[in-house]
């Protein structure tokens, strides 16, 4: 036992030491979490989101009227470009014209700015505006609408935005609950409209709860760990000491591989598990996911996840004759099983060829098996499976690497 | 201690082959208690896969390993219990320290030495917080017998332990090895450096392509070339005539670029007829030495040619 646990702890002192290996052990899933939950972690949280938006207000004759509707509108969102919080964006950067500035020109190039992208939507009030809504809207109202014209009185608010940017249509969706909210209040003022008597709608996510990217994340990427560290730790550390001689001074000793086996896997699994908490703790504490790993299914799945990657590392031992055949073949298995498994994203939508690698990736099922006892999200495959698939992958890579892993000299 | 001269290993008839090629042909030998027993050869004389028969890595395709008096089909846990070894082309984890590397061997034996007290005996205490990558050739191969002696063990092999030594280094592991001898240690040491064998050996096996082709003590072995005195020295601009000429002086000649080499059985006659062929002809004799015929020798005489050839 004493051999067993000091292979162990040469595995793990090893690993922590060299830099190559300390890189994809730590730094890069760490480096992963950050870029991925800074990317995409804070889409839809208020205050930190910002879109950029063009507003021309052509109705400038209007000033002299009693009720400057168009003001009315240009205030709505000018309340919206303020920064809500300290470290908080505002939800709008508002573009307008200096004052001595041609309207008609400045609008030009706002619409130029957004066919570059630089603007996530244009607002325009036309030229009498708040007239028409004075004419038409007391007792008559105004319509925000999306670039089409929908009252014939002309008094309509033009919102350009350009298909296919998602920042440009969520911003434009905003936008036009923004002019709702505005054509409500108008009209409460006028007595047309009771808040009141409106149909309460509540939106509701299908699992019961709202499913933060950061708790969809975080799952994804200590599998993305374990996986880097099975596939490509593994074959390294046991091809290089096997190219190295490292090993052939092992079997001149007492040491069996049975024994050398057992240190190497639990030192192994020390590390995935110190990669573990250090992944937990960072998106914890540092982007807030609320999700919670102690609990008996999902403890089951990080380690049955954790042994089928190693088993695969075995796998890859035992297939090729040197440690740098062994990082090829680690490569070339990496990106199909780590991207066609819903680790990172969903992958319904896939042609059917590509489907099959789902399907046959073991990722896919410890994946969606420990997000779905996480309850983020549901899944497509039953528990059974979510078990038996990685199990039986185990079972066929230890067979293989059983027979195959050569030591090079007499075992 | 048991008795010296007692037989600690008998191998016979050992044979390993690589497809057509016999790397190890049917040798014999047996290893006295508390001896230094030499493989002595050239590279690929088939010393290393001798080595690795006897240390259990490689199998042998016939013969038979007797070794602390118990026959083997294969090296058991129990006799890998009392045997340590030092391999030719052996590695640790570049990354470990020096304590840590040993104390990771001694945890794979039953019984092993204080790590310390290891490490002090090879004058590694100053090196035992470094790790092995830093460590100089020298210093590595002390770490190497450090391992190989952690568990105190009763058969040590050293397989070529001097090999890319610098001159001091080489002469540390001289002094490890007698020690060892002294405190009643059995080595087998394998070498293609003959000083290394007459130095240390008690019995030597002349090995060359897979055979053994002499044995016996270093003083033995000279011996057996009679009453030779070999005269070598220093001469340039010789012409092949000159050769047959110096052939004559003595028994035999070997030019090795501007080095003569003369085998005499009558030292008196040959040194007269030498030293008037170099005033006759006019070419001095520079750094003339005589002396008693080596291993190295004896090694040219059995197979006309050089060990590090």
């Amino acid at each position: 036992m004493r051999g067993v646990l000091w292979i162990a702890r040469a595995h793990i002192m090893t690993a922590l030491r060299e830099k190559g290996t300390l890189f994809w052990f730590i730094i890069f899933p760490v480096f992963l979490l950050v870029l991925l939950a800074l990317m995409f972690g804070r889409i839809g949280n208020v205050g930190e989101m910002n879109f950029d938006l063009g507003l021309v207000n052509l109705d400038t004759a209007s000033s002299t009227a009693t009720v400057d509707f168009a003001a009315i509108v240009e205030r709505a969102f000018e309340e919206l470009g303020k920064r809500p919080a300290l470290l908080k964006e505002p939800l709008f950067t508002l573009h307008r014209p200096s004052s001595g500035d041609d309207a008609e020109a400045f609008l030009k190039g706002e619409e130029n700015m957004l066919r570059l992208g630089r603007r996530a939507a244009v607002v325009v009030i036309p030229k009498g505006f708040s007239e028409q809504v004075r004419a038409h809207a007391m007792p008559s109202s105004f319509s925000g609408s999306t670039a089409t014209p929908a009252s014939p009185a002309g008094e309509t608010i033009l919102v350009y935005y350009t298909k296919g940017s998602d920042a440009s249509e969520l911003a434009s969706s905003i936008v036009e609950q923004v002019l709702a909210r505005v054509n409500q209040e108008v009209l409460a003022q006028a007595g047309l409209f009771r808040s009141q008597e409106t149909v309460p709608v509540e939106t509701r996510f299908i699992g019961g709860k709202e499913i933060r990217y950061v708790d969809f994340l975080l799952p994804g990427v200590i599998l993305m760990g374990f996986f880097t560290n099975g596939l490509f730790g593994v074959p390294g550390a046991i091809l290089f000491s096997r190219d190295r001689r490292i090993l052939k001074s092992y079997w001149v000793t007492p040491l069996s591989v049975g024994r050398y086996l057992a240190g190497f896997s639990l030192g192994h699994l020390a590390l995935c598990l110190l990669q573990f908490i250090l992944l937990a703790l960072l998106g914890r504490f540092a982007f807030g996911a609320r999700v919670s790993f102690a609990q008996p299914i999902p403890v089951l799945y990080l380690l049955l996840g954790a042994l089928t990657f190693m088993a695969f590392g075995f796998l890859i031992a035992a297939v090729v004759r040197t440690a740098n055949a062994g990082m090829a073949l680690a490569n070339l298995l990496n990106l199909p099983m780590m991207f066609l498994s819903g680790l990172f994203f969903q992958v319904g939508g896939l042609p059917s060829f590509l489907k099959v690698v789902v399907y046959a990736n073991p990722v896919s099922y410890l994946a969606e098996g420990l997000r779905t006892s996480l309850g983020i999200g549901t899944g497509q495959f039953s528990e059974t499976l979510t078990f038996a698939v990685p199990l039986a992958w185990i079972a066929v890579c230890v067979l293989i690497a059983s027979r195959r892993l050569s030591w090079d000299v007499v075992r | 201690m048991r008795n010296a001269g007692e037989i600690l290993m008998r191998v016979t008839g050992l044979v390993k082959r690589y497809g057509a090629v016999c790397a190890v042909d049917a040798i014999s030998f047996v290893v006295p208690r508390a001896s230094v027993f030499t493989i002595l050869g050239p590279n690929g004389a088939g010393k290393t896969t001798t080595l690795e028969m006897l240390e259990g890595i490689r199998e042998p395709d016939g013969g038979e390993i007797e070794v602390f008096g118990a026959k083997l089909k294969r090296v058991t846990r129990g006799v890998r219990e009392r045997m340590g070894v030092l391999l030719q082309d052996g590695n640790f984890e570049p990354y470990l320290r020096v304590r840590e590397t040993v104390a990771l061997f001694a945890s794979f034996f039953r019984r092993a030495l204080p790590v310390d007290d290891v490490l002090s005996s090879l004058s590694l205490e100053d090196k035992k917080r470094a790790a092995v990558r830093t460590l100089s050739g020298g210093q590595r191969q002390r770490l190497a017998v450090a391992v190989a002696l952690v568990n105190d063990p009763e058969l040590i092999f050293l397989d070529e332990p001097t090999t890319g030594l610098d001159p001091q280094a080489r002469r540390n592991m001289w002094s490890i090895v007698t020690d060892l001898k002294r405190r009643g240690k059995t080595i087998i040491l394998t070498t293609h450096y003959m000083e290394e064998a007459e130095a240390l050996s008690d019995h030597v096996c002349i090995m060359d392509q897979g055979r053994i082709i002499a044995e016996g003590s270093p003083r033995e072995l000279a011996s057996g070339l009679g009453q030779e005195t070999i005269i070598e020295f220093v001469a340039s601009r010789l012409r092949p005539a000159d050769l047959e000429e110096l052939g004559h002086c003595g028994k035999a000649a070997r030019v090795d670029g501007e080095r003569v080499t003369l085998n005499t059985d009558d030292l008196v006659r040959t040194m007269e007829a030498l030293l008037a062929w170099s005033k006759e002809r006019g070419i001095p004799l520079a750094n003339m030495t005589v002396r008693q015929p080596n291993l190295e020798d004896v090694f040219l005489s059995l197979t006309g040619r050089r060990l590090r050839e």
